[in-house]
């Protein structure tokens, strides 16, 4: 399977390259090499599900055709010459290629511990488009995948992602279309019910969405919000990017992307749950180890820090979804004017 | 889920790292069936660090010594954890205490080593001497010894200290860890090394592939993480002094929810999460139904308690269901107080002369009512009545202003 089609140089530009680290392909930063594999979801694009026969999965399988997702078929060993719906169902990746020309994007539904081997059977087959919406996927196995799907060029959404949503174009995966309308705004998030929310105050204000993207649930994931952000900043079709978050990490990695390449468009940031008591978890392996051997890093509230931070870094900060819709069409008209 | 120290060193025996033979004691009186030769520690087993400072750890020199020791340390409790287990362990001579680890780095996604040549309890100097080497890819044995000469060792140290490295990452890898510790490392005159304490943390997603799990004996604590939850939970935060306790079927709505009543100076007693498996409804409809009586009848349970919100995102009919829901347990909860009342009028005119004692006893059988918002998709078809108890909306908004002004004019 060819890979090297569409604009695969694009990264390469000069001002992007500066700030590509070790791994080029990867740098965070950067529009990512396999960039054609994030965009054009509009286009035809084929997709099977892997683990169709799960109840969960194959709710869902029916629902995207019916909505006129081009589902070619199912796989689920063991179940190979079934239906689910009108879905055909097959064995092996590999065997749907012998009804199909080809194959673009693989839903993965499979339980945690197979979803390890579902992907790499996708990647194997050479689907450039991996989405993973089972949750929970051990961590040493994700780590896995994603080296493999580096290796391979593949786009890797998940584990744990809701899909990717374009209203009334393109539905893949669990987040419910009917919640959603097109428009020309982004979302990027890592939950499906606060996106609902924020879409609901944009719906309301007729501003509507271009396109949402669920990162996914898992503290480990494929693709991650820089990537995506440099995805919507070059889409035609978004004017403005909301991202929709719970966790402070999400709001590091804005204010690294902005400090590092800007955005051309308006990002307004919402995170949910700076009131809430909860314990802050950390990511890095010096923090993680200083905390339990001392338990000296205060628990302090982290509201302060990360709203200063985002405004040096000229970015808005809405304290809640109904704040969004007014942010955004101050910022359209400042534009205009 | 965290490892005790004792079932950690079970691990470490399994790939050969060095431990001193020890024992564990369920009861202070089987001490005496002690095989160990003294002199012995003993260490109370509870998941908290830090126990070295609060008497947790007593060195014993004797069986009268050791029973007495093992008492107190059985009830000494370590930031309110009794321990179950204390291990029995012979003493060790060490001239120098090293740390290692092992860490999954969520930012760099993989595991990192760590070392320091400065273990022990002194974690100042633990951490300003911490070194690490990132394994981005396979390990090699050559990432351990990078490791080993970065944190100042020298001569055979190099490789002794590599191969307990590398025992350790056997150990990550096929356990499904996400954090393995040895501290300290301890090395004698000899240049022996043994692992005199240990953490591990087996990741939580992957605690049912992992058969070891079934063999260590599990605490009470560590039972408990491991029950499959029921259909719903509670959220970790309360605020005893809070009058709003919110219900949402995530844990992301249950943070906007808190979110927005904390921005308004409402700090909410509680929350509940509960499960909304869209695709389980052969006959999930009245299980979800049963779920949610319940979670009401808990929360009523809550003093001072005086409103419900309800911020449920989901489908038509499983909003009808909830409104139904709700509906039938304020009237089950109008009828039962309206009996107690019944009772009271009837026993006034039994005797106008109750005394006080009775009539306490008949208004703690009044249930408190409190009020209900509920936050639902697509409501405008219902019938339902709203009133002073009951409130219904589709707009979170609305519903957060009428939960604090139900809050305040109470």
């Amino acid at each position: 399977m060819n890979f090297d089609s569409g604009r695969q140089h694009y990264y390469s530009l000069d001002d992007l390259s500066t700030y590509t680290q070790t791994s080029e392909i990867y740098s965070p930063y950067c529009l990512p090499a396999n960039y054609s594999n994030f965009m054009n979801w509009s286009s035809p694009n084929k997709v099977i599900i892997q683990g169709i026969t799960e109840s969960e999965a194959a709710f869902y399988a029916v629902q995207m055709k019916a909505y006129g997702t081009d589902v070619v078929a199912g796989v689920s060993s063991g179940q190979g010459g079934t239906t689910v719906g009108d879905i055909p169902v097959f064995d092996l990746v590999e065997q749907v290629l012998e009804v199909t020309d080809r194959i673009d994007t693989s839903l993965i539904f499979v339980s945690p511990y197979q979803v390890l081997d579902a992907a790499i059977e996708a990647i194997a087959t050479g689907i450039s488009r991996v989405i993973i919406l089972t949750p929970n996927v051990p961590p040493l196995d994700t780590i896995r995948l994603i080296k493999y799907a580096q290796v391979n060029n593949t786009l890797l959404l998940g584990p744990g992602s809701e899909g990717i949503m374009i209203p009334e174009q393109v539905w893949l995966g669990k987040l419910q279309p009917q919640f959603y309308q097109p428009g020309k705004v982004g979302l990027i998030t890592t939950s499906r019910d606060l996106s609902y929310e924020v879409a609901a105050e944009l719906n309301q204000a007729k501003i509507g969405q271009s396109m949402v993207i669920s990162l996914g649930n898992d503290r480990i994931i494929g693709s991650k919000l820089p990537q995506w952000l440099s995805i919507l900043n070059e889409d035609p079709h978004t004017e403005a990017i909301v991202s929709i978050g719970k966790t402070i990490q999400e709001t590091e990695e804005i204010v690294a992307y902005c400090k590092h390449l800007g955005s051309d468009k308006p990002i307004v940031c919402y995170t949910a749950g700076l009131k809430t008591p909860q314990e802050r978890t950390f990511q890095d392996a010096v923090t993680i180890i200083s905390n339990h051997l001392s338990a000296s890093i205060p628990a302090v509230n982290q509201e302060r820090s990360i709203i200063s931070k985002l405004k040096k870094a000229g970015i808005k900060i809405a304290k809640r979804p109904s704040e969004i819709p007014p942010m955004l069409t101050e910022m359209f008209n400042s534009k205009v004017s | 889920m965290e490892l005790l120290e004792y079932q950690a060193k079970e691990l470490f025996g399994m790939v050969d790292i060095p431990i001193l033979p020890s024992q564990t004691i369920r009861d202070s009186r089987k001490i005496k069936q002690l095989q160990i030769p003294y002199p012995v520690v003993l260490k109370s087993q509870v998941r908290s660090g830090g126990r070295g400072k609060v008497g947790g750890i007593k060195f014993v020199a004797n069986t009268i010594d050791a029973i007495a020791a093992a008492r107190t340390i059985f009830n000494l409790s370590i930031l309110g954890e009794y321990p179950e287990v204390i291990l029995a362990e012979a003493h060790y001579n060490a001239e120098r205490e090293f740390f290692l680890a092992i860490v999954l780095d969520y930012d760099l996604q993989c595991p990192v080593l760590l070392g320091s040549a400065y273990g022990g309890m002194n974690v100042d100097s633990l951490l300003t001497n911490l070194q690490q080497v990132v394994i981005d890819g396979s390990f090699s044995l050559f990432y351990a010894r990078r490791l080993a000469v970065s944190m100042g060792l020298s001569g055979q140290l190099i490789s002794s200290v590599s191969e307990i490295i590398a025992k350790m990452y056997q150990l990550f890898q096929e356990k499904d860890l996400e954090l393995i510790e040895i501290n300290p490392l301890g090395v004698n005159t000899k240049g022996e090394l043994m692992a005199l304490d240990g953490k591990i943390t087996i990741s939580d997603h992957a605690l049912s592939r992992q058969p070891i799990i079934e063999t260590l004996n599990l605490s009470k604590y560590q039972k408990q993480y491991n029950l499959e939850r029921a259909g719903w939970h509670w959220l970790d935060w309360h605020n005893k002094s809070g009058k709003v306790a919110t219900v949402c079927n995530s844990f992301d709505l249950a943070l906007l929810t808190w979110d927005l009543l904390s921005q308004n100076k409402i700090n909410p007693a509680c929350g509940v999460v509960i499960d909304d498996n869209l695709t389980n409804q052969e006959d999930g409809s009245s299980l979800y139904s049963e779920k949610l009586k319940q979670i009401l009848e808990d929360l009523a349970a809550i003093k001072g308690l005086k409103v419900i919100l309800i911020n449920i995102w989901s489908t038509e009919t499983r909003s009808q269901e909830i409104i139904q829901t709700v509906d039938q347990y304020i009237q089950s909860l109008e009828e039962s107080n309206l009996a107690a009342q019944a009772e009271n009028i009837g026993h006034h005119s039994d005797s106008s002369k109750r005394d006080k004692s009775t009539k306490s006893k008949v208004k703690e059988t009044l249930k408190p009512m409190p009020k209900f918002i509920l936050r639902l998709l697509k409501v405008e078809l219902t019938d339902l009545k709203t009133d002073d108890t009951i409130y219904l909306s589709s707009s979170l908004e609305e519903s957060i202003s009428k939960a604090i002004a139900m809050v305040k004019s109470s």
